[in-house]
């Protein structure tokens, strides 16, 4: 997909839920569903796949958010699969949380870690990274057993590695 | 001879009685017929079959002279042939003494170049062995390495992994957010 075709997909999204005043709950769903599909290699596989109906990969979708999500969420990204634009979801989710975040003076952190981090904690992880960077920030937490311990935390282009992902690929290294 | 006739005639009837003056000696006058015609004879003889005789004696010479040069001839060419032949034996010697010698010294030459080249080949053999033997060991070296790197760091991941428990996992995260926090 184009930029300004993708920019314009952001956009409508974007124009659609600020109107419906979802904005926050949009993109904090449509993260978690652009997640979900890229933890999982056969849910990609499926909605990529041009061969399964539309309704189908659609149907999907909504299996995913099992009826709890906003119908703004479920229609992006009905629309979005729809246009046989799958694939872009995760560049569309990104652009997204940036446009939120931007919007509140604010940067998007995706922080990796093998555990679920609790309220207090994400809270702290929040001031702490504003405080690393010079800007507020909002937390996109993500779990992945591949961190083993520890936290990645990447602001913008900069990246904060603290796992034991990275301290063993660093003994690899100097093995 | 008259005379003789007569006193064969003047005798006949009666006994002959007949006495010589010489035991040994005939009549002088058979002495002188004997002698002229013994003469006649021998000079019949010499003018007759004298050219003859000395013809053939001639001819003999001559055959015996012939023959004698064949002789000779033959002799000498004999001689020249042993000569040639003593000389080609010689030679054949010479050629053969030549020939053993240069084969000799070919041999030697091909068993110099042939040590030479083996001694050479055996260099570069060893010398290839050993450069295949260290490459062999720095390869085998480098896959030990490499498996004990994959097995290292597969053991590590996996006492590490097994050691993470959720009090280490949230010590972790701590001491990222007290880290991240005291930054700046």
């Amino acid at each position: 997909m184009s930029t300004s075709t993708l920019d314009a997909y952001i956009s409508s999204i974007n124009t659609i839920a600020t109107a419906e005043g979802v904005l926050p709950q949009v993109e904090a769903e449509f993260s978690a569903v652009v997640r979900a599909i890229d933890e999982n290699e056969s849910l990609r596989s499926k909605l990529t796949d041009e061969l399964l109906p539309i309704a189908v990969r659609q149907s999907i979708v909504e299996q995913l958010l099992d009826g709890k999500g906003h119908r703004i969420t479920a229609q992006s990204l009905a629309l979005v699969i729809g246009a046989g634009h799958a694939r872009d979801l995760r560049t569309i989710s990104e652009k997204i949380s940036a446009g939120v975040a931007a919007g509140q003076g604010r940067q998007v952190a995706e922080v990796r870690s093998a555990v679920a981090l609790s309220e207090d904690q994400q809270a702290r992880l929040s001031a702490a990274l504003a405080k690393a960077t010079g800007s507020e920030v909002n937390l996109k937490v993500i779990v992945d057993p591949s961190v083993v311990g520890g936290i990645v935390a990447t602001v913008g282009d900069k990246v904060i590695d603290g796992s034991v992902r990275h301290s063993l690929d660093q003994l690899k290294s100097r093995l | 001879m008259n005379s003789l006739i007569s006193v064969l005639i003047a005798n006949e009837g009666e006994a002959l009685t007949y006495e010589t003056h010489s035991w040994l000696l005939p009549e002088t006058a058979e002495i002188i017929y004997g002698g002229l015609a013994s003469v006649l004879v021998i000079g019949a003889l010499i003018k007759v079959a004298g050219p003859m005789i000395k013809k053939s004696l001639a001819a003999r010479t001559e055959r015996i002279q012939n023959e004698l040069e064949s002789a000779r001839a033959t002799k000498s060419a004999a001689e020249a042939e042993a000569t040639r032949i003593r000389t080609a034996l010689g030679d054949i010697n010479g050629e053969r003494s030549r020939l053993l010698a240069e084969a000799d010294a070919q041999a030697a030459s091909v068993i110099a170049d042939g040590r030479a080249r083996v001694a050479t080949e055996m260099a570069e053999t060893e010398a290839k062995a050993m450069a295949d033997i260290a490459a062999a060991s720095g390869r085998v070296q480098d896959e030990l390495r490499a498996e004990i790197k994959r097995l290292s760091a597969i053991a590590i991941e996996r006492v590490v992994a097994q050691s993470m428990d959720d009090k280490a996992r949230q010590d972790l995260i701590e001491g990222f957010i007290s880290k991240v926090g005291a930054a700046r």
